[in-house]
């Protein structure tokens, strides 16, 4: 076990520094939250513009105060609107740079005209905001805040599942119990396939850097090729981690500082079941991709090779349309039991139905029956293939090997 | 079987090796006693390197066996011998201080020793200044440098080296030379492949010479090369010779006559003949033996046109 974690250790210390790996690791979650905090600086780069209003209609109460409401940026509590009676002296005061823009409320806005915003810049999506709670607020005058707020999102729906009577409230929590078993097989497909390439390289490696023999004559081939998945493992954790802080970061980014519900439930179970599934089939893949590398002769035969194994992470994203209307068809069972694409189609029918329990453990089962011959047999394939330095193994001798070994 | 410190730091018996039709080692037999340098010879495919990884579990053996420190290979065992493989490797993007910490660990040193025995051997390497570097950014020379310290500084019993100086300039031949010598005065049995004759004569007292995976020689250097040297004498005299009773040839060569016997002539009798001659002064008087890479010539060259 201490030349397994030594190995593992040192696979990861090997990889952890490298520009790949980093450029894959932070690249990502970089995008993300710079792409979360793009329209939140905007938004506090500065005061909204001063704008104006005409109103043809003549129907629309006077208003100079809106009420951004406490869950708004808070230094725009309150916003001022003029009100110009007529379009030229609107446009006046947009010459003279007393106002940045002005809304014109055309005389058939109530049967269909549509409204027009006058500026040099286009509004931003802030002043698109202010510019709906106005009318909100211009055509019904009498109605409180809460009324108002209530306007502007009437479907605040509970959802009670009928099956395991778990309610959800709030609508974001809705929409993370929908979204998450999605965006977790999307995550647990990536995984899988970008690691599959990984783990087929770095063993490669070992033999192309013939460093094989030393490290073989000092433990068993078994303890190198799991101290290899291991350290390859550690790496996945590692960028996991660094995505997930970037989730949270970019999550409380939109959350905190633009409008947004304070808390959100996180639905464990579903959490729970995609580690237990994600974690042994992301083994199964390493070892597949393993052993593909060791085949190979070289990493650009590993990649090719783990390619082919990483497909099969790929496969339930093309194939989500035959789930979507009946997530329970016969097809959708057998692909959440197959070990290859289990984690990936039961984290997308999660989405739409609730999966039996009873799939969910048969399903892991299966995955830890297969770990156990596809281990033996990446050892045996390593085994034989060890000293052939450079060279690819031929499907005869993979097959020599299992043979000899039975 | 039990282990016996004082049975053989390597010992086969019957070995045979078959890969698809060939057979690369066959029914080869030998052993290398504790505290020795014994030397593995033969050209390239002779089963030196199938003999070595059968020797270290790498590979089995179709037939026979080949024990290293008495007794078939066991876990426990590995971290008493040390290899310096032939294919030249080490993990070019990480330090040279780190592949060596890692690859002592993995020869049961603990950190603190490994790191300890690191410094020391990197420093008689000559390659303490060096401990920082990546390997990619290392000499050849230096790389296997480093690859002889991870064979070695766990101090095992059982060294096998695979052509140790193979890249090496004069100086670090030495050097190396003198560690493997500092090793077995400390006890360490080494098994040394090389191609390179002059160092085996020089270092090694017992050799094997492999060919076709057969054995064809094996025993004391001393015994092997008198068994190869003819009735050959070397005489360095002032005087002129002509003629000696039961001489067959007479030759110059560097300065000296090289005098070739008939069979049933003794060279105490050539020598006795030619200090018995008045106009003749001996200075010098020696039986020409065959040098080791002469011989390797002799054999490897004989079975190859008997084949």
């Amino acid at each position: 076990m201490k030349k397994l974690l030594l190995v593992a250790l040192f696979t990861y210390k090997q990889r952890v520094r490298s520009g790949t790996f980093l450029l894959l690791t932070f690249r990502l979650p970089l995008i993300i939250v710079i792409g979360s905090a793009i329209p939140i600086f905007q938004e506090l780069g500065g005061d909204l513009p001063r704008v104006g209003y005409v109103d043809q209609t003549g129907q629309l109460s006077p208003i100079s105060l809106i009420d951004m409401g406490e869950d708004f940026l808070k230094r725009h509590r309150e916003l001022v609107l003029n009100a110009f009676p007529t379009a030229d002296s609107a446009l006046s005061a947009a010459d003279s740079g007393q106002i940045s823009g002005y809304l014109l409320v055309p005389p058939d806005y109530f049967e269909g005209g549509r409204l027009v915003y006058y500026s040099d810049d286009a509004p931003n999506e802030s002043l698109l905001d202010v510019l709906r709670r106005f009318l909100r607020q211009a055509m019904l005058p009498d109605a409180s805040p809460d009324q108002l707020a209530l306007l502007k999102d009437p479907l605040q729906v509970t959802y009670q599942s009928l099956q395991s009577g778990d309610s959800f409230s709030e609508g974001t929590a809705l929409v993370i119990r929908i979204v998450l078993p999605a965006a977790m097989g999307i995550i647990i497909a990536f995984t899988l396939y970008a690691n599959a390439n990984l783990l087929g390289q770095a063993v490669v490696e070992e033999k192309e850097q013939r460093a094989m023999e030393m490290v073989i004559t000092s433990m068993r081939t078994w303890q190198l090729v799991a101290g290899k998945v291991l350290g390859i493992a550690m790496l996945t954790v590692t960028q996991l981690i660094v995505w997930c802080l970037a989730a949270v970061l970019a999550i409380y980014l939109v959350l905190t500082l633009s409008s947004g519900p304070s808390q959100l439930a996180v639905p464990w179970d579903t959490l729970l079941w995609a580690f237990m599934l994600g974690a042994p089939t992301y083994l199964l893949y390493a070892i597949l991709a393993a052993g593909l590398g060791i085949i190979a002769g070289d990493k650009k035969q590993a990649q090719q090779l783990a390619g082919n194994v990483g497909i099969f992470s790929m496969f339930p994203l093309w194939l989500t349309g035959i789930i979507i209307d009946t997530p329970n068809n016969a097809l959708a069972v057998a692909l959440t039991l197959f070990p290859l694409t289990s984690p990936i189609f039961a984290m997308f029918r999660m989405t739409l139905t609730e999966v039996p329990v009873y799939q969910l453990f048969l399903a892991l089962g299966i995955i830890l029956l297969c770990l156990l011959p596809s281990t033996w047999a990446l050892t045996r394939i390593f085994r034989a293939s060890m000293l052939l330095y450079g060279q690819r193994m031929t499907w005869k001798e993979v097959w020599k090997a299992l043979k000899e070994a039975v | 079987m039990k282990e016996n410190k004082n049975e053989f730091a390597l010992q086969a018996d019957q070995l045979c090796k078959q890969f698809a039709e060939t057979y690369a080692v066959d029914d080869l037999s030998f052993e290398v006693s504790r505290g020795e340098i014994f030397g593995l010879l033969g050209p390239n495919g002779a089963g030196k390197t199938t003999t070595i990884r059968m020797a270290l579990d790498i590979i089995k053996p179709t037939a026979g066996y080949i024990h290293p420190l008495g007794g078939p290979m066991s876990e426990a065992k590995k971290a008493r011998i040390g290899y310096l493989p032939e294919e030249r490797g080490l993990y070019d993007e990480m330090t040279v201080f780190d592949v060596l910490l890692f690859l002592g660990q993995l020869k049961e040193l603990d950190r603190s020793t490994a790191t300890q025995r690191v410094e020391l051997y990197l420093q008689k390497v000559e390659l303490w200044e060096n401990r920082a570097s990546k390997i990619q950014a290392l000499s050849r020379g230096m790389r296997q440098k480093v690859q002889f310290v991870a064979a070695t500084m766990h101090k095992p019993e059982l060294i096998i080296v695979d052509e140790p100086f193979s890249g090496l300039d004069p100086l670090n031949t030495r050097l190396i030379k003198d560690l493997l010598y500092h090793l077995r005065e400390q006890g360490a049995t080494i098994i040394l492949s090389t191609h390179q004759m002059q160092q085996v004569e020089e270092m090694c007292e017992r050799i094997l010479l492999l060919n076709q995976g057969r054995r064809v020689l094996y025993g004391q250097v001393g015994d092997i090369r008198r068994q190869f040297s003819g009735n050959t004498v070397e005489v360095d005299l002032l005087g002129e010779l002509d003629q000696l009773p039961g001489v067959e040839q007479i030759s110059q060569h560097n300065g000296a006559y090289r005098l070739v016997l008939t069979d049933d002539v003794a060279p105490e009798q050539v020598l006795k003949a030619l200090v018995a001659k008045p106009n003749l002064q001996v200075r010098r008087f020696e039986q020409v033996q065959t040098s080791l890479d002469e011989i390797f010539v002799h054999v490897v060259s004989s079975q190859g046109q008997a084949a």
